[in-house]
């Protein structure tokens, strides 16, 4: 072993200093201005590293709002867990919620390090301070919901995820490999419940496109409106990679095909790849309604969240029990 | 308790039924099963909705591997009776009155006191069970309770940890948990009572010890727990003759659910 | 930085090393040393004297609780519907593309 007193410093554990913005020497500028360098350049960003408040507040917003949503987005599917049909729906209907619960509790662990407590980020979702998507405000009315639901609810939502693992914020990005991987299982889940119910009797093909008029309004909004690129802090911050009207188009151009060839239609007259861009047009989504629905105004917004509040309360006595529990001895 | 069973409402159509070992069999192989699915779909219940986000995902899992041993233990059921019923034919095309599990799963969901209570009264009784079952005559059953005590050896490590930390941690959560195993605590042991043809299982050596004897090895090691948390003795079981039948309107309404979709189309593929 | 360890004893530390930027931590192997500001010495020494570290943990080994039990971790039982191979589509979606008279995939192909 080297003398250690030869190493003197040693690399800290709890700041990279080689990067700059770590400098406590400098000042904020000075410091902000490296930071904000090291990350439109690609570099990446790990809770211990200094960020500006900007960066710090913009992350934890969004990531908020991920974890939130994957909370949120348990309630829909969980209502069918109880009627899944076969042993082996059941199955994996239970296992893509549990998967659902999981990464919000990645998620939130992501955001925890940012400097919210999870406590509080749940109170504020309870309370109506922050949002979830759009799509987990609406009911589900029968079984091939389910399979919408899994099949292009979560392909809508891979689609934004996908552009995520390269965020500029380590741990968000690592997270989000681990989600991508678990959603592309949800998504045949999905997929194969479509399918089953699209080749099955006249009644569950009936069913299927009934459910998929009924989602594919909320799907079209789920990205958001067109935004402008050069406005957009998330973007330059590079806490994600693609505008709404990116991941939309990418959405629609691998799924649109795959709807079709099953004998599925959209209820959309003006969906249509022009083929001299390359670029799908549709009707206006109803930004309205969207704006409506994730201000928690939608059909079953105040429901669920009447829901998640009276369970929250219920276990509270579990939580605290556990948390004044005596530690069990340490050797 | 008779040994033929001959008026329970359901038609085993096993080979060779003379002596009553493949009668015996199929109730064994049912009423396990039956277990599992119902306590399955009691875990299932808090998938979404568990007390803390990790403990969520645990008893998500707990009800997935619970659910998985059930269509197993069908499947072992629906290769073993010459008709073409498969497990999913076995689990949801039952009437109510028709499924054989204990009635100590009738109890509806409750907080999560009683999902503990009666996690920690099944696991232990059905980890008896099991050990008696592993040196079972019938291949495929000793095969599939191999793997199955594999999977219910954490069961049994969560369950403990959870009785423990409920019962130490005083005040409301001991009076909670307190309060279920007072409900649930005279309908523990219906998961050991005795089956129809018990004298067939023991003598075809299906089974490795009567229930009686299984009873008393699980009462002793439950009492083991329970002293040591202070927690009351439990008393003798209820009403053994219908330990697994008369079931609850808990249970009625479990049943309406998991049959909704299934039943909207009956003969379909799902 | 607290290593409070008792002075003189060497004990195990393992070391968890980063390769580039935005890599999760991975285990990289372990060092004896008295204290954690050793550890992080050594830990240099061993795991990124060629550069080959961005970033270094190094974790008293008494204070890492294991699991390796595989009946708790690879349970024997079926989980094919937890994972893309246990969803196998490709004779209903021939059946569903026969079905609606579409033989493959058109994926330019205009509004309905």
């Amino acid at each position: 072993m080297t003398d250690p007193l030869a190493l003197d410093p040693v690399l800290p554990l709890t700041e990279r200093s080689a990067l700059p913005f770590n400098d406590e020497q400098l000042d904020h500028d000075e410091r902000y201005r490296h930071f904000e360098e090291h990350v439109t350049g690609g570099g990446k960003v790990e809770s211990t590293d200094w960020m500006p408040d900007e960066y710090r507040t913009a992350v934890l917003r969004f990531v908020e709002m991920h974890a939130n949503s994957e909370l949120m987005g348990v309630l829909p599917e969980r209502e069918w867990i109880m009627r899944a049909p076969t042993l082996r729906r059941k199955l994996a209907l239970t296992a893509k919620v549990q998967d659902e619960v999981g990464h919000a509790q990645l998620l939130y662990r992501v955001a925890e390090d940012l400097g919210k407590p999870r406590e509080a980020m749940i109170q504020d979702l309870l309370a109506g301070k922050t949002k979830f998507h759009n799509v987990f405000h609406y009911p589900t009315k029968s079984w091939a919901d389910i399979g919408i639901i899994a099949w292009l609810v979560d392909a809508a939502a891979i689609v934004a995820q996908q552009a995520l693992r390269d965020s500029s914020y380590a741990p968000y990005a690592r997270t989000m490999k681990k989600i991508c991987w678990e959603e592309s299982v949800h998504i045949m889940h999905g997929r194969d419940v479509v399918l089953t119910m699209a080749t099955g009797t006249a009644d569950q093909r009936a069913s299927i496109q009934e459910a998929l008029d009924r989602w594919w309004g909320p799907l079209m909004q789920m990205h958001g409106p067109r935004s402008d690129r050069a406005k957009d802090r998330d973007l330059h911050w590079r806490i994600k990679a693609k505008t709404s009207e990116e991941l939309r188009q990418e959405f629609l151009g691998i799924y649109v095909p795959r709807i079709r060839e099953i004998g599925l239609t959209l209820p959309d007259p003006d969906l249509a790849l022009d083929p001299a861009t390359g670029v799908w047009g549709y009707g206006e989504p109803d930004w309205n309604e969207l704006r409506t629905v994730v201000t928690n105004h939608g059909p079953k917004s105040q429901e669920r969240l009447d829901f998640r509040r009276a369970n929250w309360d219920a276990t509270q006595w579990v939580r605290d029990a556990i948390l004044s529990a005596p530690r069990a001895a340490v050797a | 308790m008779t040994d033929d069973g001959g008026t329970e409402p359901l038609a085993m159509d096993f080979e060779g039924a003379g002596d009553g070992r493949e009668r015996a069999l199929a109730l064994l192989l049912l009423s396990m099963a039956d277990d599992e699915f119902v306590i399955g779909f009691s875990d299932s219940e808090w998938t979404g909705i568990g007390p803390i986000l990790e403990e969520d995902v645990a008893i998500s899992s707990l009800a997935q591997d619970e659910l998985g041993h059930a269509q197993a233990l069908y499947g072992l059921l629906a290769d073993g009776v010459a008709d073409d019923r498969d497990a999913d034919t076995w689990a949801y095309d039952r009437p109510p009155e028709g499924y054989l599990h204990a009635r100590l799963l009738d109890h509806h969901r409750g907080d999560w006191a009683a999902t503990i209570a009666r996690r920690y009264l099944y696991d232990t009784a059905d980890s008896t069970r099991l050990e008696a079952v592993a040196g079972t005559s019938y291949q495929p059953l000793r095969e599939l309770v191999a793997k199955i005590r594999r999977e219910e050896r954490y069961h049994l490590m969560h369950v403990q940890t959870w009785i423990e930390r409920l019962a130490d941690a005083g005040g409301e959560s001991r009076a909670r948990l307190i309060a279920a195993l007072t409900t649930m605590g005279p309908d523990a042991g219906t998961v050991l009572a005795p089956l129809p043809g018990e004298t067939a299982l023991v003598r075809h050596g299906l089974v490795t010890e009567p229930f009686q004897t299984m009873d008393e090895r699980w009462r002793d090691g439950v009492g083991v727990t329970f002293r040591r948390l202070g927690l009351a003795e439990l008393p003798a079981t209820a009403d053994p003759a219908s330990a697994r039948s008369g079931h609850s309107n808990a249970f009625r309404a479990l049943h309406a659910e998991f049959t909704m979709v299934r039943l909207s189309e009956v003969g379909a593929t799902w | 930085m607290t290593g409070a360890a008792q002075a003189g004893v060497l004990e195990p530390w393992e070391v968890f090393r980063r390769e580039k930027d935005g890599d999760p931590m991975k285990h990289g192997g372990s060092v004896m040393a008295p204290d954690s500001v050793l550890a992080l010495h050594y830990a240099r020494e061993m795991y990124s004297r060629r550069q080959e570290s961005v970033h270094l943990w190094v974790v008293r080994r008494t204070d890492i609780h294991d699991l390796a039990d595989l009946d708790l971790l690879q349970p024997p039982l079926d989980r094919s519907f937890k994972k893309p191979g246990g969803y196998v589509m490709r004779d209903k979606l021939a059946a569903a593309r026969e079905q609606s008279g579409e033989s493959k995939p058109r994926a330019n192909k205009g509004a309905r």
